[in-house]
């Protein structure tokens, strides 16, 4: 299904050429009828997967680098994960890419989080704990609008390795249109996580994806929007282990089963029998 | 010896001008002196309105004029900026004293000699010199004379009667003077009268008088000032010496309501600081704006009289852009109790330094500028106690083993930019987990913490979160510490799986003396 063998065999019979032929040799119309994805870099045909014009981060996943545009995490542009509930392991999705960035020496933030972050965990996934920033605007005594300044802001400088921000539920189709005009300016990934209800809005992001558990240490991503062809089956990922192996086995047999599941010892109150 | 004279012409008129908000600069001002019209702004005098007038005169032709009284001290404070700002281009600078005139105009020093001939060769000649010179006076928004002479005080009186005027030798100066009206030397104006009926008008008439006769009619002092500007005797000058604190003080002429008033007033207070700074190659590391409020009718005890503002940078700066940026972003948090009447900026933290290449390309150093800048802008609005940092403390129990601390914006870029001089190369994340198991002997622990633990039901002795039954998969982990401090914790925890798969961290009080109410309770969820 691929246009360009057709483009470069008409050019054999000149000296070797680089892929894209210049367009001066091939009428104008010819190229748009045929291979109009090989004008630039930004365009791409419906069925095919589309192209970064920036390089990506690697997301760490085999299996989720094959299907987003460019391999991996877009630069420059918004990437919404939307979830039901924190803690399903988002965290281990994101943190191969956002360790990568640390350890390239530039500054992570991280915006509103939405509980308190344990440093050993972050230590344990590979995160410098030191080195990142976290911006908690959720008070009451701040007005709504300085948790989106303060990540616009991050985003407009351009000096920002990463960031991850827990966007407000309900948030304005127009915010977050400006949000993503101010990740051009930003060189790296920006990850927004919003609520699950969000999905049923369109959203100004150009990468979508819907995470929920599917089973223990393991991830459930549906690609609800990308630059590129509509993904169905949803991909099942394998999140870094929290369980042992045996554990992860009591848990695939689940409850169905009635698998023999452990049980919390019995204590005997001492203090009570004296 | 090249001295060169910067003469404000209007110097009480736009340092009045400065203490109104920013919209009244294109309104007819006037400053009166015992009920005569003393100067008038532009649009003043196109209604009419001229020195000499009368004060109803004056307010007949425009009903809207806003008048006030010229100020010495406040003239003092905007002619300092001046010195100072001319203090980074050599370091003989003076001010040239009032004419001690009897009776007419109040008489305040207007007018920055310097002494120019050491820098020269510095600057690349005199022509730039003066182009510098006039750029970095921009800011504090005079009218400017110039006019440069081997004398001093033949500049600073050619500055007067000419804006511009460029004495290359002794003789043009000498020449220039001679066309010059005797009003200009201060016992000139106080002896007009005779001078006038005398049919004196120039200097050059007074030079060809009898010297000995010029003394005795008039005063030594005609004389003196006429040798000196002629060059005939020498004129030693001394220069002003720069404090070593920064004060400066700006009364509002209308009360600020709004903080738009407010910045404006502290913008040009901060004008003067970086002119300051600049005379000594200096940046600020911090600085204090004091308001001033308006007493009230009532005596209130909660209304403070004034509200102190204080502003630490992590890196000296002397960008007045972004000094405002910060001085606006706290000042927007504020609420201030009630209107304020004047502004006090003070600085005594100050750093010596090179001042810093700038550079086209992004580099690591500018990279790290820029996010030195962004934490500050963050933390000045936000507030410092929202820019956060985590930092793991070695302790068994998960809530206290955790600490978030207000970041530190320096340590932050420090470490950032030694991390990018030590980078290796990003090794390749394993990105099959699957069949993976944490490394024995790490103990796991969840993402997200809750502070305090969340009880939960139980039901057939298994804990249920939000109705769902948990399976227990791993544990028990018993944690048992804090008997030191009061907060004996006795826990066995539990890594238990909720039926759509999330996993989450409860754990189980021991019935001991200490726990009150034994039970489940949820710790954390493994993001």
């Amino acid at each position: 299904m691929d246009l360009l063998p057709l483009v470069a065999n008409s050019a054999t019979a000149s000296p070797p050429r680089p892929v894209l032929p210049p367009l001066r040799d091939q009428p104008l119309r010819r190229v748009l009828r045929e291979a109009p994805h090989t004008l630039h870099s930004a365009l791409w045909l419906g069925h095919q997967l589309g192209r970064q014009a920036d390089t990506t981060c690697t997301s760490g996943f085999a299996a989720l680098d094959a299907q987003l545009p460019g391999g991996g995490w877009p630069r420059r542009a918004l990437s919404e994960l939307l979830l039901r509930q924190p803690g399903i392991g988002e965290i281990r999705l994101l943190s191969p890419c956002l360790t990568a960035i640390q350890r390239s020496g530039r500054l992570v933030m991280l915006f509103d989080p939405p509980a308190t972050l344990s440093a050993w965990a972050l230590a344990q996934l590979g995160f410098d704990v030191e080195q990142l920033l976290i911006i908690n605007t959720r008070t009451k005594a701040l007005p709504s609008g300085d948790s989106l300044w303060a990540l616009e802001q991050a985003l407009k400088s351009g000096h920002v390795g990463a960031v991850l921000a827990w966007l407000p539920p309900r948030l304005r189709a127009e915010r977050l249109r400006r949000l993503q005009l101010a990740a051009h300016a930003h060189d790296g990934p920006a990850f927004v996580l919003r609520e699950m209800t969000a999905a049923e809005r369109p959203t100004a992001a150009p990468l979508r994806l819907a995470l929920r558990p599917a089973g223990a240490d393991a991830l459930g991503v549906r690609l609800l929007k990308r630059r590129g062809p509509p993904h169905e089956t949803p991909l099942r990922l394998a999140l870094p282990p929290v369980l042992s192996n045996s554990a992860r086995e009591h848990a695939r047999a689940g409850f169905a089963q009635g698998a023999a599941a452990l049980h919390g010892a019995t204590f005997i109150n001492l203090a009570g029998l004296l | 010896m090249l001295w060169v004279a910067v003469h404000l012409p209007l110097l009480s008129l736009e340092s009045f001008a400065a203490t109104l908000p920013a919209a009244a600069a294109s309104q007819p001002l006037a400053l009166i002196d015992t009920h005569r019209i003393v100067s008038a702004n532009a649009p003043a005098q196109q209604l009419g309105v001229k020195p000499g007038l009368k004060r109803a005169t004056a307010l007949a032709l425009a009903p809207h004029l806003t008048l006030a009284q010229a100020d010495a001290r406040r003239d003092e404070a905007a002619l300092s900026a001046v010195a100072h700002t001319a203090l980074a281009f050599t370091p003989n600078v003076t001010i040239q004293p009032a004419n001690d005139a009897v009776g007419a105009e109040h008489a305040a020093p207007d007018t920055v000699l310097l002494e120019v001939q050491g820098s020269l060769r510095y600057f690349g000649g005199l022509q730039s010199l003066l182009q510098r010179l006039q750029r970095a006076l921009v800011p504090l928004g005079h009218r400017l004379h110039l006019a440069n002479a081997p004398t001093a005080l033949g500049a600073a009186l050619l500055a007067r009667v000419h804006p511009r005027f460029d004495g290359v030798d002794l003789a043009l100066t000498q020449r220039a003077l001679d066309a010059a009206p005797v009003w200009l030397l201060g016992p000139g104006r106080a002896h007009w009268e005779a001078l006038q009926g005398m049919g004196l008008r120039t200097l050059a008439d007074l030079r060809c008088l009898p010297r000995s006769g010029v003394a005795r009619r008039f005063s030594a002092a005609l004389l003196d000032e006429l040798d000196r500007a002629y060059g005939a005797v020498p004129d030693p000058r001394v220069s002003i010496v720069l404090p070593p604190v920064f004060e400066s003080r700006l009364e509002l002429f209308a009360r600020a309501d709004t903080t738009e008033q407010v910045l404006y007033g502290a913008g040009l207070l901060l004008d003067r600081l970086i002119a300051w700074l600049a005379a000594q190659h200096a940046f600020v590391r911090r600085f204090t704006l004091v308001m001033q409020h308006e007493p009230r009718w009532r005596r209130d005890a909660q209304t403070p009289s004034e509200t102190t503002l204080e502003l630490a940078l992590a890196e000296p700066s002397r960008d007045r852009a972004h000094l405002l940026v910060l001085l606006r972003e706290r000042l927007a948090r504020f609420v201030l109790p009630a209107p304020t009447l004047e502004l006090h900026l003070r600085a005594a933290d100050i750093a010596k330094r090179a001042p810093p290449n700038t550079e086209l390309f992004p580099t690591p150093r500018s990279e790290r500028e820029g996010l030195l800048r962004l934490i500050e802008r963050l933390q000045a609005r936000l507030g410092h106690e929202r820019v956060q940092c985590l930092a793991a403390i070695d302790d068994h129990r998960p809530e206290l083993a955790t600490v978030v601390r207000p970041a530190d914006a320096q340590a932050v870029c420090r470490a950032h930019a030694a991390a990018t001089a030590g980078s290796s190369a990003a090794t390749n994340p394993a990105d099959d987990h699957d069949g993976a198991e944490p490394a024995p002997g790490v103990k796991v622990r969840p993402v997200w913490l809750l502070n305090e633990g969340e009880p939960l039901h139980e039901r057939d002795s298994l804990p249920l979160l939000e109705g769902q039954p948990l399976q227990l998969l791993s544990g028990p982990e018993r944690i048992e510490s804090g008997w030191w401090d009061m907060r004996l914790v006795e826990r066995d925890y539990f890594i238990a799986q909720l039926p759509d798969g999330a996993l989450v961290w409860i754990y189980r009080t021991r019935q001991l003396v200490s726990n009150p109410r034994p039970g489940w309770y949820l710790q954390g969820r493994f993001g």
